[in-house]
């Protein structure tokens, strides 16, 4: 049964008088509590597709469906009531609040949602227990990245969407933050989607999709995902 | 190429960050056209005046003496300090234009050199010709050969118009006793020749000698000695600014010099602490490119320069647009109502203040945009480059009230930490909006208390109908005989030469009237209604600070015909307008003295009695109504005034909130697209922001009252010696700055409300910028 369905999406951006065509239909479905990776070259539509997926964006053309929900023609009030009980979000800049400290940074998420998880039990879940009371500024990158994992965790959403949320760390830190997002996504029976440029996080996902130029240039499903720590970049 | 390209970059920068640029353009133009606006009004009037003064070779001093014998001439010529002296004869005649105007007459030799007319048109060449004032012959369309009678010594003289002019002594020209606001229609000034004067009396007769003094010649000092000389012949001195004219005139001046003191200090306050801190964050903003710059290898010297000019631009192009508006548009839409006889209206700068607000304006934004280079520029362009390390976070006091704290949700603990983190932004629009609170309530609260002069002197101190100023030959008896259908109160007005506790002289005004009079209410200062002290003098406080009296002090009046009379001041009462002395008939009498009443007050029973109003026995009355009309003409200006600055504060106080809404808006783009993404809704993330400015406007409101209260009495205090105005920050007034401050922050929120909605949450967080 597929969770996620794309069908025949289009996104068209007006730059001054040319049309750029930054998704150019596309269709896909991901089942549900899977691992998905976009992958894709600078450029490739990548990111779009996470953003309609995400409700930050609307499609120009075509459908996309999440659940029973069509999110391709809702509202922005509803898009952003669909954001806030539904998605999480992992980016590649942490994005975290440098104003809150990082138990704070996950309460914000929480606050707003409908059945958010316990914080604490979240930031000790990513290995952050001792640093509960800290500014983002105090930590590290990949502690803040973890925060950020965390943060989208316990909003307890149905999918999880990570843009490069390795792509400003080191590899081995790196790997570690993609195998907590794995372990936990694979625990929750969350939905994971990644979007990502490192054909070499492609092998531990249950699906990849490629895409070039705005379009889907090929689906591989993978029976036998690897586990985050056989995978070497 | 190079300076073209860096030049397209200035042009693209201020295009991009438009809003702060429009703002500093603004509140330099407001400042500079506020400061010197109202400097050029007062600046323009003192200056045509000074010019006026120079022309006419006006007195610096009149003495009133009945028929000076040539012997008191001479020594009042020999007097140490005295340049020149020359006598004439003047006195109020009436016209036979129809309305029966009244003409202040002067009977001059034709050999006069002191208080010359300013001729427009004409000249004078005969005996029987007169020299008539310019503006009142406008207002009856009277022209040169056109004849006018006056009734002098009880006779009907005619004349012939030779000459129109303005005179030295008319620029503010009042009758006083019924007067407030000069009206050409109804008083103006005439000269004739002195031989006239035999045919009409019998005899050449003076009543005045005007004393010209030498440069640096001590005022009082002359008057003193005169005074001795004359000993009881002299009626009276008045020095030049203690007339009438040039009184009216300098407490015109004066009111502005006050205003354009206080107002601009205000305006410049604001702008001085908006401009620098926006001019430093957009430079600071720049951090990346200055680094670019550097490393592509521009000097230090024209990164510099590509920075300063940013400030210099839109500062030096703001000043100047102020300086342009300021001076043309305040003193033609102000002078007018000054209703001043002046031949040139000549616009005259203030350029010690120009050059003053120019550099304010130029350190403020050239000065601190180099200021912020030279700081960053420390920096090697590797550094320049890399992030600015973002703010820390760090806990706040509130922390550790853990029942108050652990209360909030965390979209408030974040208001509360970033407010407080951003102490000086904060404290920016604080001060931004306490400022321009200020200046509203300030400018509310002014017109209020003038509005109180009229509310005070023709609503509780005087209830009569008409104030008649009576003929001579109209006495207490005549009066008492002729039963006037109605309350009458007898009041005798007279000014009177005085000697203060200091030694100093100078003519006051004394009024006497029975202590139990009808139609007269008095006040002490706290507003009870209090009688005439019976053993001395009643002084008004504002003429007992001008003197620098107060009770038990004594002061010595000139008798009628004797020496001079010591009495105490008993009592000290408030009167708005119309500051002077007062006394009872008896103890009047008791100083000996005659109570002959110059004037009576009436409140009709049924209609006004309008025989006895045409009558020989009536010189002129006025109602109380075309007193207060006159009266609030006379403030117009200052309501006009205060209009404009209630509405340049308005201004400024949007410029402000608009620039730090926006300042609060882009420093937190990244946190509020977070949030956006995060799933917040638009009223959510507009509350984190619009809280704040709601937080400041809030404050500054309440600041801003009794700052505005204080601006207005400090204006009020300088305003003019005849007005005394007591504050009166009304409720309206305080609900109606808050009302056009929230007004503003509401207008504000929404167009930062839309700006939010736009946020782009794709962009913004791809990367840092």
């Amino acid at each position: 049964m597929a969770f996620i369905t794309f069908d025949n999406v289009e996104r068209e951006y007006h730059v001054g008088n040319s049309v750029i065509k930054a998704v150019d239909g596309i269709s896909f479905s991901i089942k549900k509590g899977t691992i998905n990776v976009v992958l894709g070259q600078s450029g490739a539509g990548k990111t779009t597709v996470l953003n309609l997926l995400g409700g930050m964006d609307s499609p120009t053309k075509g459908r996309i469906f999440v659940g029973e929900q069509e999110i391709s023609d809702m509202s922005e009030h509803e898009l952003t009531t669909y954001r806030r009980n539904r998605i999480g979000f992992v980016f590649q800049f942490y994005n975290l609040v440098p104003n809150l400290t990082v138990l704070e940074n996950v309460q914000l998420a929480m606050e707003i949602c409908e059945n958010p998880l316990d914080s604490k039990e979240m930031l000790t879940k990513v290995g952050l227990e001792s640093r509960l009371y800290n500014f983002p500024s105090q930590i590290s990158g990949g502690e803040q990245q973890r925060v950020s994992i965390a943060r989208a965790l316990a909003k307890n959403p149905d999918i999880l969407l990570c843009d490069e949320p390795t792509g400003a760390l080191d590899s081995a830190t790196g790997r570690k933050v993609l195998k907590l997002i794995c372990d936990t996504a694979e625990v929750m029976g969350k939905t994971v989607i990644i979007v990502t440029h490192n054909a070499l996080i492609a092998d531990m996902a249950n699906m990849v999709i490629h895409m070039k130029d705005g379009k889907i240039s090929g689906i591989k499903n993978n029976d036998q995902p690897k586990d985050t720590e056989e995978i070497i970049w | 190429m190079v300076k073209n390209s860096l030049f397209l970059k200035s042009i693209r920068d201020m295009k991009n960050a438009k809003a702060q640029f429009i703002s500093i353009f603004i509140m330099a133009a407001l400042s500079v056209t506020i400061v010197t606006g109202l400097d050029s009004v007062w600046k323009t009037v003192e200056d045509n005046t000074n010019i006026m003064y120079a022309a006419t070779n006006i007195s610096d001093m009149w003495i009133y003496v009945s028929n000076p014998t040539e012997k008191q001439m001479w020594s009042i010529s020999r007097i140490k300090g005295v340049e020149s002296i020359e006598k004439r004869f003047t006195l109020n005649a009436i016209s036979d234009i129809p309305g029966g105007p009244t003409l202040k007459v002067y009977a001059v030799s034709s050999k006069s050199a002191l208080d010359r007319p300013i001729l427009q048109h004409g000249s004078l060449h005969s005996k029987r010709g007169v020299i008539l004032d310019e503006s009142f012959a406008k207002k009856h369309n009277l022209g040169i050969n056109d004849k006018i009678s006056l009734k002098l010594n009880s006779k009907w003289t005619t004349f012939n118009i030779e000459g129109l002019a303005l005179s030295s002594e008319h620029i503010y020209s009042i009758k006083g006793n019924t007067m407030i606001m000069p009206d050409s229609s109804k008083y103006g000034f005439i000269i004739i020749h002195e031989d006239m004067l035999k045919g009409i009396y019998g005899q050449k007769i003076y009543n005045q000698i005007c004393v010209k003094l030498a440069p640096g010649a001590d005022v009082s000092e002359v008057k003193n000695e005169i005074g001795r000389l004359l000993g009881d012949d002299l009626i009276g001195s008045v020095a030049k600014g203690e007339d009438s004219s040039t009184n009216n005139i300098y407490a015109n001046i004066d009111q502005f010099k006050t205003l354009a003191t206080v107002f601009p200090l205000m305006f410049f306050l604001v702008t001085a602490l908006i401009t620098q801190s926006t001019m430093f964050r957009l430079v600071e903003n720049q951090r990346g490119q200055m680094g670019i710059l550097k490393a592509l290898g521009y000097s230090k010297g024209r990164i510099l320069w590509h920075y300063t000019s940013y400030g210099v631009y839109m500062g030096g192009l703001g000043a100047l647009t102020g300086f342009l508006i300021g001076p043309v548009f305040f003193t033609t839409l102000l002078i007018p109502w000054l209703n001043l006889s002046l031949p040139s209206n000549q616009i005259s700068i203030n350029y010690l203040n120009l050059t003053y607000s120019f550099s304010l304006i130029l350190a403020c934004t050239g000065g601190v945009s180099l200021y912020a280079g030279l700081k960053l520029l420390k920096d090697t362009p590797a550094q320049l480059l890399r992030d600015k390390p973002p703010k820390e976070g760090s806990h706040i006091f509130l922390e550790y009230l853990p029942g108050l704290w652990n209360k909030m949700r965390f979209s408030r603990k974040l208001i509360a930490r970033n407010t407080l983190k951003n102490k000086m932004r904060l404290l920016m629009s604080v001060l931004g909006i306490t400022g321009c609170t200020g200046l509203v309530v300030a400018a509310f609260t002014l017109t209020s208390m003038i509005n109180g002069i009229t509310q005070h002197t023709y609503g509780i101190t005087y209830s009569y109908d008409h104030k008649i100023i009576l003929d001579k030959k109209a006495d207490s008896r005549y009066i008492h005989n002729k039963r006037l259908d109605g309350a009458v109160a007898l009041v005798k007005e007279t000014s009177v030469e005085i000697i203060r506790p200091g030694g100093k002289r100078t003519m006051e005004l004394l009024t006497v009237f029975p202590q139990h009079s009808p139609l007269i209410n008095l006040q002490d200062v706290s507003g009870n209604s209090i009688l005439l002290a019976e053993d001395g003098l009643t002084i008004t406080r504002k003429l007992a600070q001008t003197l620098g009296v107060s009770v038990g002090d004594i002061i010595e009046l000139k008798s009628t015909d004797k020496g001079y009379v010591k009495v105490p001041i008993k009592q000290i009462i408030y009167m708005a307008t119309g500051q002077g002395m007062f006394m009872t008939d008896e103890f009047y009498e008791s100083i000996g003295e005659t109570f002959e009443p110059t004037s009576i007050l009436v409140k009709w029973n049924q209609k006004p009695d309008e025989v006895f109003l045409a009558s020989d026995y009536v010189d002129e009355y006025v109602s109380r109504t075309t007193q207060i009309e006159d009266t609030n003409k006379s403030t117009q200006v200052i309501y006009i005034a205060a209009v404009l600055l209630i509405t340049m504060g308005a201004i400024l106080a949007f410029v402000v909130l608009y620039n730090s809404s926006i300042l609060n808006f882009s420093e937190r783009i990244r946190d509020l697209t977070t949030l956006k993404v995060l799933g917040f809704y638009q009223n959510e993330i507009s509350a984190l922001v619009l809280t704040e400015n709601i937080l400041s406007v809030l404050m500054g409101w309440i600041l801003g009252i009794p700052l505005g209260k204080f601006i207005a009495e400090l204006a009020a205090s300088g305003l003019n010696d005849q007005l005394d105005l007591y504050s009166r920050t009304t409720f309206i007034t305080v609900v109606l700055s808050g009302a056009i401050t929230l007004l503003f922050a509401l207008i504000n929120n929404i167009i930062v409300a839309r700006k939010m909605k736009n946020l782009d949450m794709l962009e913004s967080l791809k990367s840092v910028e």
